[in-house]
């Protein structure tokens, strides 16, 4: 099915880029700035399971239609039979490991800007990946060309069609994994390596039957939800854009591999965002933007409520441009709330406790900034840090990343990974790195089909120490008064790279506050969060992040003792050349 | 590197999935005053128009063109559905010239700075669409101002050019509202059937592991205005098979058959029966394509069918009369200083006439009334009697030739410049059809050549015409026979390009036939896919050069297809 795959190479999204690494995320919409929160409490126990909620918001086929007769999973079982006893080239070593992995995803996704929709689409795709390994579980084909392979499968349920698509698939990546451990071990004979570890981590095989997620909603409240959201530039002539989207998918896994197992699992995400900007007087651009994504459509802001939150980011859009520019510079302390402090944790600790392997010679630890770190102190003692994708809630808040079985067949397990500041684990998958031989299960793939790799699930950071809202202001304001400075900052939202969004001036004298725009962070990195926060807050934020795979980062609010503040000098713009219509 | 391509196979989808897809209305345009689109076009042109004025560069030409659209696009393999996607979308193009039309922001290599593009809402909401268009303004705006004043300084920098033609031509303004129906929207349900339907055939072949059927349609309403006073609206529509068919022989080669299908609508495809048969015989050609010896290079006596000698001019000749290259630095110009010369033998005579919109009962891909300039389409007379005559002109002038023809052509959002419409080959020294066989035969033998080659079908072909590579072409033909000299059974041989140079090859063309036959396909360039066609008679060459393809080491795969019990 070549052409079918080199079609695909052309298509822009959603279908826009070939499946395989960096390829393109389906189910994600840019990081909102202040992601999800589910918009009011689910009605479901905390602890009810990811299946039941898709059970009974996204519609199910029943599981006994399903399980051992399950066409693709028939037709994976068949061919990795045939793959795993036959594939054999004479000059090749047969293959210790073979996998497939089918995403069957059906969306729904819609657009509007000004007030009218712009693209309004439903898809549906089935992508296939196919993995065979050449060599042992010491030292194997992957990675690189040993990869896998990935392709378009077919939306039939044909038995024949579905099976042709494997067969080629499985022929393909046993080739390549051919390739690929030739030129790997041509590639080790030019290093040493200290302490080498193993290729791929044993597993005791699973077998999960889950039921089947089907999408299966009335698009024109929603559709109706987004032009309403996104008329809302009316009231205002100085915004130049105003844009509302919806993206609404359930995603169906299969998964087969040689050590026996067999999962398969249904899961639904649905997503409503809207974004905003405008430019002040002088020039600088000024953004906003809102979303929520959770896992049952119940979960769901009303449309009307939805569209009230567009008119807030309406209203802080038009405060924004008439709130002065931030001081040139600043020294002292910086209050962040909590879904400031979500954002602050996905990217200084969530990226880092991903235990990525470093590339073929490499001898450090991870691929990240914590490489180094482990057991070793990477923030204050009073912060603990845990990623449980077993749990689908916490106090009452959805959270996104739960999941039972990862993609690569290993059970979820709840992690510790940082205790009172230490280090101890870091997330992986089955490919070790030092120290840990075993996955802990977090190898997620993103799809179409992606190889898998080290993923947060819900990523929860808690302090021993909490302390109320009222007190961390209070604390702030102290700081400033024995430091001499006449205010200092409170961090309301954040937007990409940590640039505030939301960002005020806390008057010392009299603690009120003046929103101000304009502001970078200058040294906001991981040596200011293990040594600058001197307290959390008792308040959580859950912000739910559907980017490549969906995830949620739960956090208090923080205090940092000191961070530079300092004027933006790159987002100015000169202003439209003529006024809007 | 410039490479210009006429492909059967993916191009299609190019112009269709940029964008994503959706499902909504369909058109509801009855005419001119309900054309909500076009009014608020217009409306916001002159605001636009009027704001811009008072700024300094200021524009002097200012267009919009949109494209409504409703686009399908299905994929089978092996008898399913692989993928199955509708969208309805407006692409608008805003098209700005500031300086003067001697000079200005779109000289030489800035062309692309007078062009800014983007989506425009589906519904027709008079304040939404004008306040898409006036971002889409203001930003073509900054980059075409910015472009402009790089313009003034490199001229001033620059020694004076070869060509001082101005950069934009004066044309007279246009209306033309063409509210005709384009048909029906593509119907999924219809297109899935056909992928289906036809995939499934190869189910039978154990040999072909990998094939597709794709068919893609899609009805457009071009909707321009311009600075100038032009209003343009002029519908289009077109429905296109790809049917691909793979094997490989055991020596690694990949071999592929491609049969396309284009027409304006899927009523207009050949009927069901004749398709079928054209996909039976795929599966006949492949496994005679497996078994069939590798070519070697050659050089001598070729017959090309009609098909395969019209991708070859679109090729050779078509896409070095595209007027946009006879200018600039880059470009090699082959033709540029040829005008009033012998560039064919003198029986052949080329025009391209993108007027014509069926040709011998087919439907022809390059029909269109209106370019993407506004510009009524015409036919021109590239080569009379063997001698240059003109080129395929966009409102880019070029030396001795200040005005557009109605070439101007763009995929959805891109700058158009001169392109093929229909590009079709005429000859009055022909033989029968059936005579031809006979004279590459005498021809082989007057060189003392063992056998010469026919070229029964191409599967597309390139082009290089920039001035930092060879001045050659490749196409890529499927099906080559060996016709031997001794009387042999012809023998199919596999692994051929033909290669060459242009004014070379063109003039080694002995006689042709009587019978014309249409190659429709997808061309890509600068301004992106087109939908074009090439109309010959069938050609004998006293010389041309083959080449054996690069081959690939991989081997079939070694598992025999699955085979399901039913």
């Amino acid at each position: 099915m070549q052409v079918a795959h080199a079609l695909v190479r052309l298509w822009g999204s959603p279908l826009g880029r070939p499946p395989g690494r960096g390829a393109a995320n389906l189910a994600s919409a840019g990081r909102p700035e202040r992601p999800p929160q589910a918009g009011s409490p689910p009605h479901k126990p905390a602890g009810a399971t990811f299946c039941a909620v898709v059970a009974l918001l996204a519609g199910l086929l029943p599981a006994a239609s399903a399980g051992q007769e399950d066409p693709v999973l028939q037709a994976m079982r068949e061919e990795l039979q045939r793959s795993k006893s036959q594939l054999k080239l004479d000059t090749v070593a047969a293959p210790y490991y073979v996998e497939f992995r089918v995403i069957d995803a059906d969306q729904y996704s819609a657009e509007a800007s000004f007030g009218a929709l712009r693209t309004d689409v439903r898809s549906r795709f089935r992508f296939l990946r196919a993995v065979v390994r050449i060599g042992d579980y010491k030292q194997d084909s992957y990675p690189g060309s040993g990869e896998g392979i990935s392709d378009f499968m077919p939306l039939d349920d044909d038995m024949l069609a579905l099976r042709h698509q494997l067969w080629l698939a499985a022929d393909r990546a046993y080739k390549a994994a051919a390739q690929s451990l030739t030129a790997k071990q041509a590639q080790l004979k030019q290093y040493t390596v200290d302490q080498p570890v193993d290729d791929f981590a044993h597993a005791v095989p699973v077998q999960s039957i889950g039921p089947l997620a089907k999408l299966d909603f009335d698009p024109r409240p929603w559709t109706r939800m987004l032009q309403d959201a996104s008329a809302l530039y009316k009231d205002d002539p100085r915004i130049e854009a105003f844009e509302s989207s919806m993206r609404f998918g359930v995603t169906n896994r299969y998964f087969v591999n040689s050590e026996g197992a067999v999962v398969r699992s249904g899961q639904s995400l649905y997503e409503i965002s809207v974004s905003g900007s405008t430019q002040a007087g002088d020039g600088m651009r000024l953004d906003r933007s809102d979303g929520v994504v959770v896992a049952g459509i119940k979960a769901l802001p009303s449309p009307r409520e939805f569209v009230a939150r567009a008119a807030e980011l309406a209203a802080t859009l038009r405060k924004l441009r008439d709130a002065p520019v931030t001081e040139e510079e600043y020294r002292g302390p910086v209050l962040f709330s909590a879904n400031a402090a979500a954002s602050v944790f996905a990217d200084l600790v969530g990226e880092n406790v991903l235990g990525g392997k470093p590339g073929l010679g490499k001898n450090a630890r991870t691929t990240g900034a914590f490489a180094a770190s482990y057991k070793s102190r990477v923030l204050p003692e009073f912060l603990s840090v845990t990623d449980d994708p077993t749990i689908s809630s916490f106090r009452g808040q959805e959270l996104l990343g739960y999941y039972q079985i990862d993609d690569e067949g290993v059970p979820a397990q709840r992690v510790p990974v940082i205790e009172h500041g230490t280090l101890v684990n870091y997330l992986i998958g089955r490919e070790p790195i030092r120290d840990f031989p075993a996955s802990n299960g977090h190898g997620r793939a993103a799809i179409p089909a992606n190889p898998p790799g080290p993923s947060l699930g819900n990523l929860i950071v808690l302090s021993a120490q909490p302390v109320s809202q009222e007190e961390l202001r209070k604390k702030l304001i102290e700081l400033c008064r024995q430091r001499d400075l006449p205010y200092g900052y409170f961090t309301e939202t954040l937007g990409p790279r940590l640039t505030p969004r939301l960002f005020y001036k806390v008057w010392a004298k009299d603690g009120h506050q003046d929103l101000v725009r304009g502001a970078i962070f200058g040294d906001l990195d991981t040596r200011a969060l293990r040594s600058g926060v001197i307290a959390a807050g008792d308040d959580v934020y859950v912000e739910s992040r559907s980017l490549n795979i969906p995830h949620s980062i739960v956090a208090p609010s923080i205090l940092f003792d000191e961070l530079e503040v300092k004027r933006a000098t790159t987002n100015k713009d000169k202003l439209p050349e003529y006024p809007a219509p | 590197m410039k490479s210009l391509c006429l492909n059967t196979v993916f191009s299609f989808a190019l112009g269709l999935f940029l964008v994503p897809a959706s499902h909504i209305s369909a058109f509801d345009q009855p005419d001119h005053k309900d054309d909500v689109l076009l009014a608020s076009m217009q409306r916001e042109l002159q605001r636009a128009q009027t704001g811009l004025a008072k700024l300094d560069p200021a524009p002097y030409f200012l267009s919009y063109s949109v494209y409504d659209q409703h686009v399908a696009i299905v994929v089978g393999s092996e008898g399913s559905l692989v993928n199955s996607t509708q969208a309805r979308l407006r692409t608008a193009g805003v098209t700005m010239r500031i300086g003067t039309p001697a000079l200005d922001n779109a000289h030489e290599e800035n062309r692309n700075s007078a062009i800014g593009s983007g989506m425009l809402p589906l519904a027709d909401d008079p304040d939404a669409i004008a306040h898409e268009l006036w971002k889409l303004t203001y930003e073509e705006y900054r980059k075409a101002s910015k472009a402009y004043l790089n313009v003034k300084t490199d001229t001033q920098v620059h020694a004076e050019e070869e060509d001082t033609s101005p950069d934009f031509s004066q044309e007279k303004p246009r209306t033309h509202a063409d509210y005709s129906d384009p048909g029906p929207a593509p119907d999924a349900k219809a297109l899935e059937q056909f992928v289906r339907q036809y995939s499934a055939q190869f189910r039978k072949y154990s040999y072909i592991y990998s094939s597709a059927v794709v068919i893609a349609g899609q009805q457009t309403r071009l909707h321009f205005v311009s600075s100038e006073g032009s209003r343009v609206m002029a519908p289009g529509s077109l429905v296109r098979a790809v049917i691909q068919a793979e094997t490989r022989a055991e020596d690694g080669m990949d071999l592929m058959r491609v049969e396309t299908f284009q027409a304006e609508s899927l009523a207009h495809l050949p009927t069901e029966p004749e398709i079928a048969a054209r996909v039976e015989a795929m599966a006949r050609d492949l496994k005679a394509l497996r078994e069939a010896p590798l070519a070697e290079p050659f050089d001598g006596p070729a017959l090309l069918s009609g098909r395969s000698a019209g991708v070859f001019f679109h090729e050779v000749l078509g896409h070095r009369v595209e007027g946009h290259r006879q200018r600039g630095l880059q470009e090699g110009q082959t033709f540029t200083k040829k005008i009033g010369q012998l560039v064919l033998p003198e029986f052949l005579s080329v025009t391209d006439d993108p007027t014509l919109r069926t040709l011998n009962g087919m439907d022809l891909g390059g029909w269109y009334e209106y370019d993407d300039e506004g510009m009524p389409a015409t036919r021109v007379e590239v080569v009379k009697d063997g001698i240059l005559k003109n080129f395929l002109m966009s409102r880019m002038p070029i030396k001795g030739f200040g005005n557009s023809n109605g070439h101007g052509r763009a995929q959805a959002g891109l700058m158009p410049t001169g392109r093929q419409g229909n590009l079709i080959v005429t000859s009055s020294r022909t033989v029968k059809d059936s005579e031809l066989r006979q004279r590459l035969l005498d021809e082989v033998k007057k060189q003392g050549k063992p056998y010469g080659l026919y070229f029964d079908d191409i599967q597309g072909g390139f082009t290089l015409t920039a001035r930092a590579t060879p001045q050659a072409f490749q196409v890529l033909p499927v099906l080559v026979w060996r016709v031997y000299a001794d009387g042999r059974p012809d023998e199919l041989v596999r692994g051929v390009d033909i290669v060459g140079t242009p004014l070379a090859a063109l003039n080694r063309i002995l006689v042709t036939g009587e019978k014309m036959a249409v190659f429709n396909g997808m061309c890509g360039a600068e301004s992106g896919q087109v939908p074009v066609a090439a109309a010959a008679p069938a050609m004998l060459f006293s010389e041309i050069e083959v080449q054996k393809r690069a081959g690939s080491p991989d081997r079939p795969p070694i598992l025999p297809p699955p085979v399901v019990q039913r």
